[in-house]
C-alpha cells in the first residue's frame, strides 16, 4: 500500500462508522422512489442567474477567458459596429467548428451583452454529470438543450429567457464540424426567434478549427476573425421553415465575406453565387482538399501545439 | 558562385588535420604524409521554383507515357506510393520533397474529381513511420486530409490480403506485391534519390514486395555480385529488379514514376564546417568545431542522440522528372552522378572513413553496431563505380564508438541477431541458415505490424549488404569502438588512428597507400 | 583440538550482515559471530554412531548465508548454538583409514525417533518432521546441531551408522566432497520433472548449477538445456558438463523466447520454457525464473532463498508450479528407488565433478577461504574447501584453481 494510500485511509478512519456519522441504508422491506436525477435537460440553471453566480461569471469572463482567448485565439473582429444598435436581448447564431467558439464569441461581444448573455449547450454533452453542468452553468451560463430530440420544456424555458432580457447564443448546426465544412442547420433558433419576436443577429467564427477540432488532440495557436452580420427580423407572420432558409442563406454570405471581402460577398449573393458553405459532395479527402492550403502553415514545428491527451 | 567540382588531395607537411565524423561527434585525425583525401563536390543549386518544375514535370513526362492530367478521371482509383523514412538523411527542412510533389498530384486529382484515393508509405520491411513522420513526409495539409479518413497505409508485407502474387520472372524471382498498389488503375510512386542505388524499378519491385520477393535478391550471393550497388549496370541487385519490374509492367500495373535529386547541402549554419575544406575554415568555423565537440564529448549518448536526431538538413530539390520508370531513371542517374561522382586513378591499400550518427536505417533511433557495419561495409564501401577504392586483400578503417546499444522498440531482431547468429559465425554466407526461423518468428511479424519495429529478417538483409566488402577486405579495423562489440562484428578495435594504421600495416605490408573518404557530403568514386 | 564454531551472539549477527552487504558474501567471517579456537570432539550419543575425523570438508551457499547473518529466521528453531558448521564432509571413519561421505540430515534414525516419522520411514529424511526432537539437540543436519560437531573442526564430527557411506577406491578426495552437494543437484534434476522432450533453463553457474547441469545431462538428458552463467570459466564448465547453450544471465530469457518462438507480453514471455531451475534463490532470479517458464510449467528453487518480494500474478494466471529442492532423500528414477546418495556418486564418477574443487585451505585461513568462496564466481573459482589434513601455518601446496582443460 502507497503512502498516499495509507494516508487516505487514516483521514477516512476519523469519522466513525455507522448511521448518523453516515448516510441510512434503506430497509430491504420498503418501497423506494428511485432518487431524483437533475440531469440532461431537467437541471435547473436558474442559481447560475443570481446575483452571487452571474459576479463571479463576470469577474471570470473578464480577467480569464477574455485575456485567454486573446492569446490563443488573436480574434480579429469585423462588423461589430452593428452591436451597438442591436435591440437587446438578441439571438445570436455562429457556425461551430470547436469547443473554443463559446468563450471566444463571449470575448469579443461587448460587455453589457457578455454580462448577460446564456449559451444553448448540448443536453447529452454538457450536463451528462453533475460536476460538468456546474461548471459549465456557472462558467459559461449554458442551458441545457436537448439536441437529438424534440423537447418541448428546453424550448419554452429558453423562449422565456429571452423574455427576461438574456441575451442567447446558439449554434444551429447542432455539434462541432466533423470536416471543417457547415453542417445542416436545425430549426431551433428559427423557432425562437418566431415565438419571441427577437432579433437574429448572425456570426462567423473563422479558424477555431484549427486551433482545437472535434476528435483533436492538441491546442493550437491560432488567429481567428469573428464577423458579424446584420440582424435579421421575423417578419410578420413567418413561419420558421422560411426564417430558417433565411438565416442559413446570410451565414453562407458571411462565410464568403469572412473569406474575402464584404462587397464581392455581397456582388456573389446577389447573383445567388455563394459557394456553399457546406462544402462540396465529393469523398472525405477531395473535401478536406477543398478547404484550401493553410495560411497560417509556416509554424510548421510543433512548438506552438499543447497536448490536451495522451496520443 | 557556381558548385566547385570534387578533388583528390594528397596529403603533405602543411595540410591540416582531417575531420573525421565519430558516431555523435567528429574528430580531428592527422593522415600520414602521401595519403590521399577525397573531397566530394560542392552542393550544386538547388531549383528556384520548385513547385513550378513540379507542374512542369507532371506535364511533360520523358519515355512513354502520357501526362498525368490525362490519366486521371472520375471514378477511378489511384495509389500513390512514397519513400518512408529512410529518405532523405538527415530529414530534411519542411516542406518535405514528398510533400510538394503529392501536393501537386492531389491538385490534380482533385481537379478530376478522382474520389478513391490512397496513399501509402513504401515500407518493403522496414519500420512503419510514426504519426509525427509521417506529417513531417507529407505535410499537415495532406496528413490531416487523408490520415483521419484511414487513406494513409503503411505497406504491411506481411498481410496475405495485402498481397498479390503477380508470377516468376524468367529466373523463377517471385513478384509478390502490394495488392492495391498492382489492382489500381493508376500507381503513382514518389521517390526521393539520395544515392544512384534508388529509384527505378527498385521502387516498386523492393519498395512494395514481400518477404517471397525480397529473399530473391536480398541475399549474400546477390549482394557479393553487386559490384557496385550503385552502379546500376554492375549490379546484381538492380538486374533482379530490373527484371521484377518489367513483369510488373507486363502484369498490366501501370506505374507514374516521379524522381527527385537532392543537392547535398546536407548540414544547416551551425554545422557547416562539416561540409568546408579545412584549409577553409574561418575562426568561426573553428571555434565551433572546438565548442561543439567537446561539448559533444561530456554529453551523455542520449542527449547527444536527440541533439544530433532532431537536425534538419537544408537540402533541396534539384531536379524533379516524370513518366515511364527507366527513361525517368536514367536521367536521375545522370543527375546524381553530376552532383556527386569523382574521378579517382587507382586503388590504395588501406581506406578510412569515418562514420555518421546516421544511416537509413536508425532516423530517429540508436545506431547499433550491426548498423555500423552496414553503413560502413554496405553503404560507403560501395559508393564506387568501376572497382572498389581499396584493393582486394586491403584493410578498411571506420571511426564510430560503436555502442553495444540497440533500440528494443525498433530493432528487436538486431539484438537477438547479434546475441545469438553472430557469436556463432559472421561469415554472409553462413548466416543464412538461421534466416527462416529468424523470418516467421510470430513475435518479431507481431512488433513490424504492430508496433514501430523493423521485421525479423532486417538484421540479415543489413550483414548482407556487407558481403561484397567482407569478401574483398583482408581486414576491417573500427577506430574508438566498444572493444566487445567490435569483437563480435568480426572486426578488429582500436584505440586511436595511429593503431588502427599500424594493425593495419600487418595485413598490407609497411607503407601502405591510404585513401580517405571525406564526408559530409556523400560523394561516389569513380575509380579507373 | 581446533576448529570454528558459530556462536548465538546478536550483535556479532548484525555486524556480520553489515559487513557482508559492505563487502561482499563471506567478508561477515571477520567480524562475525563465527571463531576459530579450541573445540571439544563430540560425545557420542548412542550405539550406532561413529566418529568421523574430516579430510576436506566444503564450503556451501546456505553456510555462506548463515556466516553472513542473512539465512531466513525460519531456521533458527531448527538450529542449535553453539554448533560447528560444516556439512560437505568425506573423512576417516572412527580409527581407521576407510573413507566415507557423510548424509549430514539428522531424521528420526539419527534422533532416535520410534516409530519414524512418514517420510523418514519413506527414506526421504529431508522431510523429516522431527529435527527439533529426539534425543539430540535440534538441527536439521549435522553441521547446525550442537551435539554432532561438523566437518570444520579437526576436532571431526560424529555420525549414526545410516548416514554413512563408504567412498569406492576410484573416487579421490575432491570427487567425494562433491558428492553432497552433487546428490542436492540429483534431487532437484529429479522434482524437475522434466523429460527428454523438455526445454530446460538453470539460472546459476556456481557449485549448485553446475552440478544440476551434469545430473540432468546423464539422468534426464532433456532437449535443450540452457545455463545463464555470468563467468568465462563458470561458461566453460557448463559446456563441458553438458549444456546445450551457454548464456550470459542477461540475454537468457531471450534465447528462451527465440528458442519457445513465443511473444511477450506484460513483461513475461507468452511461452517458456518446461522447466527453470533457479540455482541463486535472490528476488531477481525468482523473477526472471517466472518470466521465462511456460504456462503450466514449473520453477524449481534449489538455492536457498531468504525472504524475497516477487510478484505473484504472473504464476497466478499461467497456473505454473513453483517447487522447492531440499537435501536429499531417495529418488525414482527409471521405476527405480535409489539412495540419492548413490546416484549423485555415480554421476560425481562419470562427469568427473571432484574438478570443480578450485581452492583449498586450512582452517586457521578460515576468512579468506569464506572470502573467496563468497567471491567465487569473480574469482575464477567454483568450490572451495577446508583442507583439514593441513597442519598448523600452511607451507607449501597453495590453494589450486582448476580449470576444466586441466
Amino acid at each position: 500500500m502507497s503512502g498516499a494510500e495509507r494516508l487516505v485511509r487514516r483521514v477516512s478512519r476519523l469519522r466513525p462508522e455507522g448511521f448518523p456519522w453516515r448516510a441510512p441504508t434503506w430497509p430491504v422491506t420498503l418501497e423506494r422512489d428511485p432518487p431524483p436525477r437533475h440531469l440532461g435537460a431537467d437541471y435547473d440553471t436558474e442559481w447560475t442567474r443570481r446575483y452571487p453566480a452571474r459576479l463571479a461569471r463576470a469577474v471570470l469572463l473578464d480577467n480569464v477567458t477574455r485575456p485567454l482567448a486573446h492569446i490563443v485565439a488573436s480574434p480579429e473582429v469585423r462588423g461589430d459596429e452593428i452591436l451597438e444598435h442591436v435591440e437587446a436581448p438578441a439571438i445570436y447564431v455562429a457556425n461551430h467548428a470547436s469547443h473554443v467558439d463559446t468563450g471566444l464569441l463571449l470575448s469579443v461581444l461587448p460587455a453589457r451583452v457578455r454580462h448577460k448573455t446564456v449559451v444553448a449547450a448540448a443536453a447529452d454533452h454538457f450536463f451528462d454529470r453533475r460536476w460538468k453542468a456546474h461548471v459549465w452553468s456557472l462558467v459559461l451560463a449554458a442551458i441545457p438543450i436537448e439536441r437529438h430530440r424534440v423537447n418541448r420544456k428546453s424550448a419554452e424555458d429558453t423562449a422565456a429567457l429571452l423574455r427576461q432580457g438574456w441575451n442567447l447564443i446558439i449554434f444551429p448546426e447542432g455539434g462541432r464540424t466533423h470536416d471543417g465544412w457547415f453542417q445542416p442547420m436545425r430549426g431551433g433558433a428559427a423557432y425562437l426567434a418566431t415565438r419571441t419576436g427577437r432579433p437574429v443577429v448572425p456570426v462567423h467564427i473563422d479558424g477555431t478549427y484549427r486551433i482545437w477540432p472535434r476528435g483533436g488532440t492538441h491546442l493550437r495557436r491560432s488567429p481567428t476573425r469573428i464577423t458579424f452580420g446584420s440582424p435579421i427580423v421575423a417578419a410578420e407572420g413567418e413561419d420558421a421553415r422560411r426564417l430558417e432558409a433565411r438565416i442559413d442563406a446570410v451565414l453562407g454570405t458571411l462565410a464568403d465575406e469572412s473569406r474575402t471581402d464584404w462587397w464581392s460577398a455581397r456582388r456573389r449573393a446577389g447573383a445567388g453565387e455563394t459557394p456553399s458553405p457546406r462544402g462540396p459532395a465529393a469523398s472525405p479527402w477531395r473535401r478536406a482538399w477543398a478547404l484550401g492550403p493553410d495560411p497560417h502553415a509556416d509554424d510548421e514545428d510543433d512548438d506552438s501545439r499543447w497536448a490536451l491527451a495522451d496520443d | 558562385m557556381s558548385p566547385r567540382p570534387g578533388f583528390v588531395l594528397e596529403v603533405d607537411r602543411s595540410t591540416p588535420s582531417t575531420l573525421f565524423w565519430h558516431g555523435e561527434g567528429y574528430r580531428l585525425e592527422k593522415l600520414p604524409v602521401g595519403s590521399r583525401v577525397l573531397y566530394a563536390p560542392e552542393p550544386v543549386d538547388a531549383l528556384p521554383d520548385p513547385v513550378g518544375a513540379i507542374r512542369r514535370a507532371l506535364d511533360e513526362p520523358l519515355g512513354d507515357a502520357a501526362p498525368l492530367r490525362s490519366q486521371l478521371h472520375a471514378g477511378m482509383t489511384l495509389t500513390i506510393a512514397f519513400d518512408d523514412v529512410s529518405l532523405p538523411l538527415p530529414p530534411m527542412r519542411g516542406p518535405d520533397v514528398r510533400q510538394l510533389v503529392i501536393e501537386q498530384v492531389l491538385e490534380l486529382a482533385a481537379e478530376a474529381g478522382v474520389d478513391d484515393v490512397v496513399l501509402i508509405a513504401a515500407l518493403a520491411l522496414h519500420r512503419r513511420m510514426t504519426d509525427a513522420e509521417l506529417r513531417h513526409a507529407l505535410g499537415a495539409r495532406v496528413f490531416d486530409a487523408f490520415a483521419p479518413h484511414g487513406l494513409l497505409w503503411q505497406h504491411d508485407a506481411e498481410d496475405p490480403d495485402q498481397l498479390v502474387h503477380l508470377g516468376l520472372t524468367d529466373q523463377g524471382e517471385d513478384v509478390e506485391i502490394n495488392k492495391r498498389a498492382a489492382t489500381s488503375d493508376l500507381l503513382v510512386y514518389v521517390n526521393i534519390n539520395l544515392v544512384a542505388m534508388d529509384g527505378g524499378h527498385k521502387s516498386v519491385a523492393t519498395g512494395l514486395a514481400s518477404y517471397k520477393s525480397l529473399r530473391h535478391h536480398h541475399n549474400a550471393h546477390t549482394m557479393a555480385q553487386s559490384r557496385s550497388f550503385m552502379d546500376q549496370h554492375r549490379s546484381e541487385l538492380h538486374s533482379s529488379n530490373w527484371r521484377m519490374g518489367r513483369l510488373i509492367a507486363a502484369s498490366g500495373v501501370k506505374v507514374f514514376q516521379i524522381e527527385t535529386n537532392l543537392n547535398t547541402d546536407t548540414f544547416p549554419e551551425q554545422f557547416r564546417f562539416l561540409q568546408r575544406r579545412e584549409w577553409e575554415w574561418t575562426a568561426r568555423d573553428r571555434a565551433a568545431f572546438l565548442a561543439s565537440s567537446k561539448a559533444l564529448e561530456a554529453t551523455p549518448d542520449r542527449v547527444a542522440r536527440s541533439i544530433f536526431h532532431s537536425i534538419r538538413a537544408p537540402h533541396k530539390m534539384s531536379a524533379v522528372q516524370a513518366g515511364e520508370v527507366e527513361a525517368v531513371h536514367a536521367r536521375t542517374t545522370e543527375n546524381v552522378y553530376a552532383q556527386q561522382l569523382l574521378e579517382v586513378e587507382g586503388q590504395s591499400d588501406i581506406l578510412t572513413m569515418g562514420l555518421p550518427y546516421i544511416c537509413p536505417y536508425n532516423v530517429n533511433s540508436i545506431m547499433n553496431p550491426i548498423l555500423v557495419a552496414c553503413l560502413g561495409l554496405g553503404y560507403f564501401f560501395n559508393m564506387y563505380r568501376g572497382q572498389p577504392l581499396v584493393r582486394a586483400g586491403g584493410v578498411v578503417i571506420m571511426s564510430h564508438p560503436t555502442p553495444w546499444a540497440f533500440h528494443p522498440g525498433h530493432h528487436p531482431s538486431y539484438i537477438d541477431f547479434f546475441e545469438q547468429v553472430l557469436a556463432e559465425t559472421t561469415d554472409p554466407a553462413e548466416i543464412g541458415k538461421y534466416e527462416e526461423a529468424f523470418a516467421t518468428d510470430p513475435w518479431y511479424i507481431h512488433l513490424y505490424r504492430t508496433g514501430n519495429a523493423y521485421h525479423g529478417v532486417h538484421p540479415f538483409y543489413m550483414w548482407y549488404w556487407c558481403a561484397h566488402a567482407l569478401e574483398h577486405l583482408g581486414s576491417v579495423i573500427i577506430v574508438g569502438g566498444d572493444r566487445a562489440a567490435v569483437r563480435r562484428l568480426g572486426f578488429k578495435p582500436a584505440s586511436s588512428m595511429a593503431d588502427a594504421l599500424e594493425m593495419a600495416s600487418d595485413v598490407v605490408g609497411r607503407d601502405p597507400s591510404i585513401t580517405h573518404l571525406h564526408s559530409p557530403p556523400l560523394l561516389m568514386a569513380d575509380v579507373r | 583440538m581446533k576448529g570454528l564454531v558459530f556462536e548465538h551472539n546478536l550483535a556479532r549477527f548484525a555486524a556480520s550482515r553489515l559487513a557482508s552487504v559492505v563487502g561482499g558474501s563471506g567478508r561477515g567471517a571477520a567480524v562475525g559471530p563465527l571463531h576459530f579456537t579450541d573445540v571439544e570432539p563430540p560425545e557420542l550419543p548412542g550405539p550406532r554412531w561413529h566418529r568421523v575425523h574430516p579430510i576436506l570438508a566444503g564450503i556451501c551457499g546456505s553456510d555462506l548465508s548463515t556466516v553472513d547473518g542473512r539465512s531466513s529466521r525460519y531456521f533458527e528453531d531448527v538450529v542449535s548454538f553453539p554448533f560447528v558448521p560444516g556439512h560437505e564432509v568425506v573423512g576417516t571413519l572412527d580409527d581407521t583409514d576407510a573413507r566415507v561421505v557423510i548424509e549430514p540430515v539428522l531424521g528420526c534414525l539419527a534422533r532416535g525417533i520410534v516409530p519414524p516419522c512418514a517420510a523418514c520411514s519413506r527414506g526421504a529424511t529431508g522431510g523429516c518432521e522431527r529435527v527439533a526432537f529426539g534425543h539430540l539437540a535440534p538441527g536439521l543436519q549435522i553441521g547446525f546441531c550442537s551435539d554432532t560437531g561438523g566437518g570444520w573442526s579437526s576436532g571431526g564430527l560424529v555420525a549414526h551408522e545410516a548416514q554413512l557411506h563408504r567412498v569406492p577406491d576410484e573416487l579421490s578426495d575432491d570427487d567425494a566432497v562433491m558428492v553432497e552437494p552433487t546428490a542436492c543437484a540429483v534431487h532437484a534434476a529429479v522434482a524437475a520433472g522434466a523429460e527428454a522432450t523438455s526445454a530446460v533453463a538453470v539460472l546459476g553457474a556456481g557449485t549448485l548449477g553446475l552440478c544440476t547441469v551434469a545430473a540432468l545431462a546423464q539422468l534426464t538428458r532433456p532437449a535443450w538445456l540452457a545455463v545463464g552463467a555470468k563467468y568465462d570459466h563458470q561458461r566453460r564448465w557448463a559446456q563441458e558438463l553438458g549444456a546445450d547453450e551457454v548464456i550470459d544471465p542477461e540475454q537468457l530469457v531471450r534465447a528462451v523466447r527465440r528458442r519457445s518462438r513465443s511473444l511477450e507480453a506484460s513483461g513475461t514471455l507468452t511461452g517458456g520454457a518446461d522447466v527453470v531451475i533457479d540455482c541463486v534463490g535472490s528476488d531477481e532470479s525468482i523473477a526472471q525464473a517466472l518470466r521465462m517458464v511456460r504456462p503450466r510449467g514449473r520453477v524449481v528453487l534449489v538455492g536457498m532463498p531468504g525472504r524475497v518480494s516477487v510478484d505473484l500474478a504472473s504464476l497466478w494466471h499461467r497456473e505454473v508450479t513453483v517447487v522447492g529442492a531440499y537435501a536429499y532423500g531417495t529418488e525414482e528414477i527409471g521405476g527405480l528407488v535409489r539412495r540419492t546418495f548413490d546416484v549423485a556418486m555415480e554421476v560425481v564418477a562419470v562427469k568427473g565433478l571432484g574438478r570443480l574443487v578450485s581452492a583449498r585451505y586450512p582452517l586457521d585461513r578460515f576468512e579468506e577461504a569464506l572470502a573467496h568462496a563468497g567471491a567465487a564466481g569473480r574469482r575464477g573459482a567454483v568450490k572451495v574447501v577446508f583442507d583439514l589434513r593441513a597442519r598448523g601455518h600452511f607451507r607449501g601446496t597453495r590453494p589450486s584453481t582448476k580449470g576444466p582443460d586441466s
